[in-house]
């Protein structure tokens, strides 16, 4: 069992984001984690990650307690994740995105980068070589010098989810990764999960797009702020709760 | 780049150029005057590029001057007071100025933007008046007796020294920039939660940035103060650091060389040659404000781009015997 | 008890002027998000030239204060029409700007009036007797002035067709515009106003303390503390701030001599700044 929450609770001021939420996710496995506009999903992500602390609840990860670990040191431990809004360093470079991710390994330590040692300079190439390798990965090597702000909203997509990948995490939180995207960049960005799952990922996906569940091996439905529903796919999508969440209440 | 052959070697050459005329110079003109303004123009400079290092990383010092008045006070007071020569005390004001910048920065490099410039403003006020307020700082008067850092009567040594040192800083500072460091500084810069994400720890290289920064202005404060003959309070406050940052934007905040342009500009032209208005020389660097801000708004670096761009390309056209195309270069 | 009146009466007056001249500023930044550095220096010049015309040239003090004031809302025409409204959104234009302006000032100041620290010929003469105590009357009537414009300022922001219009600015300019709003005009006018009130305030400064070249900077700084207490975006936690600075400034100077209550006075703001950077009125800025 790689990620471990249980009761997590977060309240901005009177408003509960999420209520006693539990879940789990195993290694290799792909989770979806679906709901309606405003459900708290984009929460549970930051409580993960240590943006902000949980009122109530603990998250563990790979065995150890990372509940109100700084984000920097979360995603040192191995948890990736690309962001809903502002998902990338719009004045730098597609190269300068992906390569920037690469903070944490190979690490150089500081007197290292500053004094431009042989260690940094090799570090340096091996960083390069992979940004380019991860780029060729998700179609993005011909872009490679463009500006990130210019690109177009699918390829900016593809850019968070190369970025995230540079981490080299164990677990992949992926916000909305289909998020505006048209048919053909979908079936891609489908493809290049499965494939990122193939390589020893752990992956955890946020969506409104149902057409994440095929690739789902597990499905949880959350809906202000509250597990309504865990299951496979096919369940989900044929479960009364569940549709009464999207269609009844809030709009995708 | 079809161009690319001879774009790599302007800035090379441009630099050692320039560095070889600024050595050669005292040989060729005497003038003490110009060579103090010189002397003045590169301690600035420094601050200037120390100012702009900074703000990499999205944060505005706005207390800078008042560290080089650290530095200098440091230095200053360890030489009056205790007799400590000038290799000691140097060092002393740089890393006062360093360690002051770490305390200032630990509890305020967490605020945002606008909140992180007012605290800055504030403590820079703070330590004006601070020194302004205590005796064994010498008040609104200043601290003399200060050991100089040459026995000669003659400005030379001092401005080799000075040229030496502002060289070595500019160096230092260039490559903290154009290292990794500098790369997670723009990170955190453009999104600092992004930059958390994949592990830079952000508050951290905040608190770093501004503790080098503070470093190397105080370095040349503190050699500042083994030069000039008294030390005062009004030379590093709210005035002199905005003045700074107006180095810094006259250049071009974007470009690394920008306020290496703009501190020649903006404070050695009007000083050095129009120093005989005497009461009316403030109009002339406002003038050049006003110019910039209308005309340039990215500085004069930016402006060197673009003609580096534009004209370099229909020159390398022409020359090459192709007639002048459109312009290759995408802005 | 005399003291303790001295001290009420100084912390009155000092609000009342940094209220002003403060508020000023304030139009300019929560409206259009202009951050004019030069500020200070249209307070100290404005100071400067009633004295020139009242002190060295000998008007009558009112009549030097409303043409001082005439001429400083005329500047702020001008400079909101040239300076001010092609920066909007450009910070380091603005800054560029505000410096290149501030060194026009305190250079024509220099050069035209002189840099030494002056007092304007009092407004008002003679004192008030209450029982053993005695209250000069121009910090009674720069008070009672203070008073007036502030509630008509007020007026102004939350009654006239103009206030309105700029609340509205203040809170979305491009809804504003939308919905027909001459956001130059209301720009204009506010620029006016809030150097008008600048002036108003340097002028008391300079007739009831002192005039002094370095005012402008000081100023500047006592401006900013006060909007960032404040809170960016609120006008009402200008007026109350500024009663609570005008306390602190007016007292301070008993407790500790010189420079040093300036030292105090920021460090006290510096830990305010930490524990709630927002301020206490107004809305938190990204």
């Amino acid at each position: 069992m790689l990620l471990k929450i249980s009761d997590l609770t977060k309240q901005f001021g009177g408003l509960t984001a999420v209520n006693k939420f539990d879940m789990q996710v195993n290694q290799g496995e792909i989770v979806g984690l679906i709901g309606p506009n405003g459900a708290g999903k984009s929460t549970i992500y930051n409580l993960i990650t240590g943006v902000y602390p949980p009122n109530r609840g603990r998250v563990i990860f790979n065995g150890k307690d990372i509940t109100r670990m700084k984000p920097h040191r979360v995603a040192g431990l191995g948890i990736g994740r690309t962001f809903q809004l502002n998902p990338l360093f719009p004045d730098f470079t597609v190269l300068q995105n992906v390569s920037a991710s690469f903070h944490l390994h190979p690490h150089s330590s500081l007197f290292d980068i500053y004094f431009n040692t042989p260690t940094y300079r090799k570090n340096e190439s091996i960083i390069r070589e992979q940004s380019l390798k991860i780029l060729r990965l998700v179609g993005l090597e011909k872009v490679k010098d463009d500006l990130a702000k210019n690109l177009p909203h699918g390829f900016q997509k593809m850019l968070g989810v190369a970025r995230a990948l540079a981490t080299q995490p164990k677990l992949l939180l992926l916000d909305e990764p289909l998020g505006g995207m048209n048919p053909s960049e979908i079936e891609f960005s489908l493809n290049s999960i499965e494939k990122m799952r193939q390589q020893g990922t752990t992956i955890m996906i946020v969506e409104h797009n149902m057409q994440i569940l095929d690739l789902c091996d597990r499905v949880i439905v959350i809906s202000f702020g509250q597990k309504i529903y865990e299951g496979l796919p096919q369940e989900v999508r044929e479960n009364k709760e569940v549709i009464s969440a999207y269609f009844g209440g809030e709009h995708a | 780049m079809k161009r690319d052959g001879i774009n790599k070697w302007i800035k090379p050459v441009a630099l050692v150029g320039l560095i070889i005329i600024l050595a050669i110079l005292p040989l060729l003109f005497s003038s003490p005057y110009l060579l103090h303004v010189l002397i003045l123009t590169f301690i600035y400079t420094v601050g200037a590029v120390s100012f702009r290092t900074i703000t990499i990383s999205g944060q505005f010092p706005l207390a800078h001057a008042a560290f080089m008045g650290i530095g200098a006070y440091t230095a200053a007071m360890a030489s009056r007071y205790l007799s400590w020569p000038p290799w000691v005390t140097i060092p002393m004001g740089a890393i006062a100025a360093g360690i002051i910048g770490i305390v200032f920065g630990y509890p305020f490099a967490r605020l945002r933007t606008l909140y992180y410039a007012m605290g800055s403003l504030f403590f820079g006020m703070a330590i004006t008046y601070i020194v302004q307020s205590l005796k064994i700082t010498g008040g609104y008067v200043g601290l003399t007796k200060i050991q100089p850092l040459f026995s000669s009567v003659s400005r030379v040594p001092y401005y080799y020294f000075f040229l030496v040192l502002a060289l070595f800083c500019t160096v230092a500072l260039y490559r903290f920039e154009f290292s990794r460091i500098g790369t997670n500084l723009k990170a955190i810069a453009q999104s600092y939660q992004l930059a958390s994400s994949v592990g830079i720890d952000e508050a951290r290289y905040r608190i770093l940035v501004v503790a080098v920064g503070c470093f190397f202005v105080g370095l040349v404060g503190a050699a500042f103060a083994h030069y000039t003959p008294i030390v005062t309070p009004s030379t590093f406050d709210l005035s002199a650091t905005l003045w700074l940052a107006m180095y810094v934007l006259i250049g071009g905040i974007n470009s690394f060389a920008g306020p290496i342009i703009g501190t020649p500009i903006l404070y050695f032209i009007p000083q050095y040659y129009f120093s005989n208005l005497r009461a009316y020389s403030p109009f002339i660097p406002a003038v050049i404000l006003i110019i910039i801000a209308y005309l340039m708004p990215k500085g004069l670096a930016g402006l060197i781009f673009m003609l580096n761009s534009r004209y370099l390309d229909r020159l390398w056209f022409r020359m090459n015997g192709k007639g002048a195309t459109h312009a290759t270069e995408n802005q | 008890m005399e003291v303790l009146i001295q001290t009420l009466t100084n912390m009155l007056v000092l609000a009342a002027v940094y209220i002003l001249v403060s508020l000023g500023f304030a139009f300019l930044f929560n409206m259009l998000g202009i951050f004019n550095v030069a500020h200070g220096s249209i307070y100290m010049a404005a100071g400067y030239l009633a004295y020139l015309f009242i002190g060295a040239i000998g008007l009558n003090q009112w009549i030097g204060l409303i043409i001082v004031v005439i001429l400083f809302a005329g500047l702020g025409l001008f400079l909101e029409k040239f300076c001010f409204r092609p920066f909007i959104g450009d910070f380091n234009r603005q800054i560029m700007i505000g410096v290149a302006i501030i060194a026009i000032l305190e250079t024509s100041v220099n050069i035209l009036i002189g840099s030494q620290m002056y007092i304007i010929p009092t407004f008002v003469e003679g004192t008030l007797a209450a029982g053993a105590y005695s209250i000069a009357w121009d910090r009674i009537v720069a008070f009672g002035l203070g008073g007036v414009l502030l509630a008509i300022v007020i007026l102004f922001v939350n009654r006239s067709r103009w206030g309105q219009q700029m609340q509205a600015i203040t809170q979305n300019i491009e809804g504003a515009a939308l919905q027909g709003i001459n956001i130059h005009r209301v720009s204009a006018i506010v620029s006016s106003l809030g150097c008008a009130l600048a002036a108003i305030a340097g002028i008391l400064m300079g007739s009831l303390y002192t005039l002094d070249p370095f005012m402008g900077d000081g100023t500047l700084v006592k401006i900013l503390i006060l909007i960032i207490l404040a809170g960016v975006g609120s006008f009402k936690g200008v007026i109350y701030m500024g009663l609570l600075l005008g306390a602190l400034y007016a007292t301070l100077p008993l407790l500790i001599q010189g420079a040093a209550s300036d030292a105090v006075a920021v460090v006290i703001i510096l830990v305010i700044l930490l524990i709630r950077p927002q301020g206490f009125f107004g809305h938190e800025v990204s």
